[in-house]
């Protein structure tokens, strides 16, 4: 176990609405590991816990800090702190649906997740340049491992529209990175080169990233650590292996081919 | 200098063109970037009116013209810039509603207090005792400096317009304009960045107040009627709402066309001008609203081309 790498700490936190409890967690303590997973059935609260934690949804109750990376520096209330500011402080999410700028070309996109609050003063008039030349090279690594049809065009496909906001992602260069069903959409050959890269950056320690999957198969094969969440609570914890030992509860909840042998 | 030539109702109708361009041009910021619709564009450039005139008129200056008018037209800038750091703080976070009769009201809210503030406004009498900053000689001869002026100030607009096309800071209005939640997650401040543009586009709309009071010299409520607001959203959706010329060029088709073309040059009788001819051009406005919205809503020059300006800013 590292304790270096930044990790979320989730304290007590629920959320209901119309009086049904969606998410109701006691306590979680997200990258311990350089990549974990987040499973369970559908309904579980995943999504809604992910939103909690990005404070794009409001909490009921609890509160959510990121323990800093090493000693000397303090732990932030991300709970008390307006969606705008969580990737300052390196945490990221991906969206679960398709998210994107239909006004905005793929390297518009890119560019628009780049730029500083400094290049995006209203009487810059001469910071495209400035903002290219800084950022060219990382914006053409990861055009040119990832073939859009038309980077100075607009995004063509769902396909290309959901590889995009995971790039925009990785390029505001995250801390934690929280994966909202980021295979969902994508083309199966994408999705490999994808994980690839994530799981390639994860493991120098740049980040540590938080996966929320249907694909199981994606889950178990990256994941070094999994939190099964079901019915608003994270009911089970542990390894790979560990989880898919507990019979019962994979069974009930995911089918019984996903139960270890 | 001969100006013969220059019809006065041409250089006033010009005046009000080039005016009404620069509104829908900074309007252009907020509805065609950044999706705002502010339809209390008249109440910016109204509040930049009166407090210029009403400044240059009532303070006791020591010191003569240009330096008080242009320290009037100052506080009313800054008068409007701080209008708009009000309403937008408090229209930043609603929907397009709520943008709606925010902005409508804070409009109504002024032309009320012009008419009631009598001591400082005149009231519905009005208020005179404004006059060009320099003498050139003829009246028309200041009238035409005075269209010179706007016409640069309206320039240095489109010109700055043009270039936040071209910069991060379009890039961010056009992207909070799209998707304000993602914009958000991308880590950026969105409420700070509509504030900010209310209080730059308002205090660009008073300072055309301002200009404006000097070529009326005089004030009155009924300058500050909404169909300023009308003229700069009619012309700004016709011309098309995201291009940059969308406001030149469809400014220049609705309110041109009246203003200048029907009012100074056909041969109409003379009490069809003070009668049926504003009306007329009301109802004309609103079925031109109707029908651009409902068969080209993108405007005569069509969508924002991000492609195109792209290919042509970062293509090989």
């Amino acid at each position: 176990m590292s304790s270096t790498r930044p990790r979320i700490e989730v304290e007590d936190v629920a959320k209901s609405f119309d009086g049904r409890t969606v998410v109701d967690v006691e306590s979680l303590v997200l990258g311990d590991y350089p990549i974990e997973g987040l499973i369970g059935p559908n309904g579980a609260g995943k999504t809604t816990l992910m939103r909690m934690i990005m404070h794009s949804t409001s909490l009921d109750r609890g509160v959510v800090k990121l323990l800093p990376e090493g000693p000397g520096s303090e732990p932030v209330t991300l709970s008390d702190l307006p969606p705008s500011r969580m990737a300052k402080h390196g945490l990221v999410k991906s969206n679960q649906v398709i998210m994107d700028f239909e006004q905005l070309t793929v390297m518009d996109s890119l560019l628009l997740s780049v730029a500083h609050p400094s290049d995006e003063r209203p009487f810059h008039l001469f910071a495209e340049s400035t903002v290219y030349e800084r950022e060219r090279d990382s914006i053409s690594w990861y055009l040119d491992r990832f073939g859009f049809e038309d980077p100075l065009g607009f995004a063509r496909s769902a396909g290309e529209k959901k590889l995009l906001d995971i790039i925009r992602c990785l390029l505001l260069e995250p801390k934690v990175l929280l994966l909202d069903e980021p295979t969902a959409g994508l083309p199966d050959d994408v999705r490999d080169q994808v994980m690839e890269v994530i799981g390639a950056k994860a493991a120098t320690g740049e980040m540590a990233v938080v996966i929320v999957e249907h694909d199981l198969d994606v889950i178990w094969s990256l994941c070094e650590y999994v939190h099964f969440m079901a019915e608003g609570s994270v009911v089970l914890q542990g390894d790979p292996e560990y989880i898919r030992a507990h019979a019962t509860v994979v069974e009930k909840y995911l089918g019984s081919e996903h139960v270890g042998s | 200098m001969n100006l013969n030539w220059l019809d006065a109702f041409l250089i006033s109708g010009l005046f009000f063109v080039m005016m009404i361009i620069g509104l829908a041009l900074l309007l252009h910021l907020q509805l065609g970037l950044a999706r705002i619709a502010n339809f209390g564009v008249v109440g910016f450039w109204g509040i930049g009116m009166y407090a210029f005139g009403v400044l240059y008129v009532k303070a006791d200056w020591p010191f003569g013209d240009p330096w008080a008018f242009l320290v009037a037209a100052l506080f009313g800038t800054l008068v409007a810039g701080l209008a708009g750091l009000l309403v937008g703080w408090i229209i930043a976070d609603l929907d397009t509603d709520g943008v709606l009769v925010g902005t409508l009201g804070f409009a109504t809210v002024v032309s009320i207090l012009a008419t009631t503030e009598q001591d400082l406004t005149g009231g519905a009498l009005g208020m005179g005792g404004l006059n060009f900053p320099y003498d050139i000689g003829s009246v028309k001869g200041n009238e035409a400096l005075w269209l010179l002026v706007l016409t640069a100030v309206v320039a240095v607009i489109l010109y700055y317009v043009h270039r936040v096309h071209r910069v991060p800071y379009g890039r961010l209005l056009i992207g909070l304009g799209d998707n304000e939640p993602l914009a958000r997650s991308l880590g950026k401040a969105t409420f700070r960045t509509k504030l900010w543009l209310f209080v730059l586009s308002s205090a660009g709309m008073g300072l055309l107040g301002s200009l404006f009071a000097v070529k009326e010299r005089f004030l009155a409520p009924e300058h500050i009627g909404i169909d300023i607001t009308i003229a700069a959203m009619v012309g700004l959706v016709l011309g098309g709402t995201s291009r940059v010329w969308g406001a030149v060029v469809g400014v220049f088709l609705a309110v041109g066309l009246f203003d200048i073309i029907i009012q100074s040059y056909l041969p109409l009788p003379r009490e069809w001008y003070t009668q049926g001819i504003p009306v007329f051009r009301e109802m004309v406005f609103g079925a031109v609203l109707i029908a651009v919205l409902l068969f080209r809503p993108s405007g005569v020059l069509g969508d924002m081309r991000r492609d195109k300006l792209m290919r042509k800013m970062h293509g090989e």
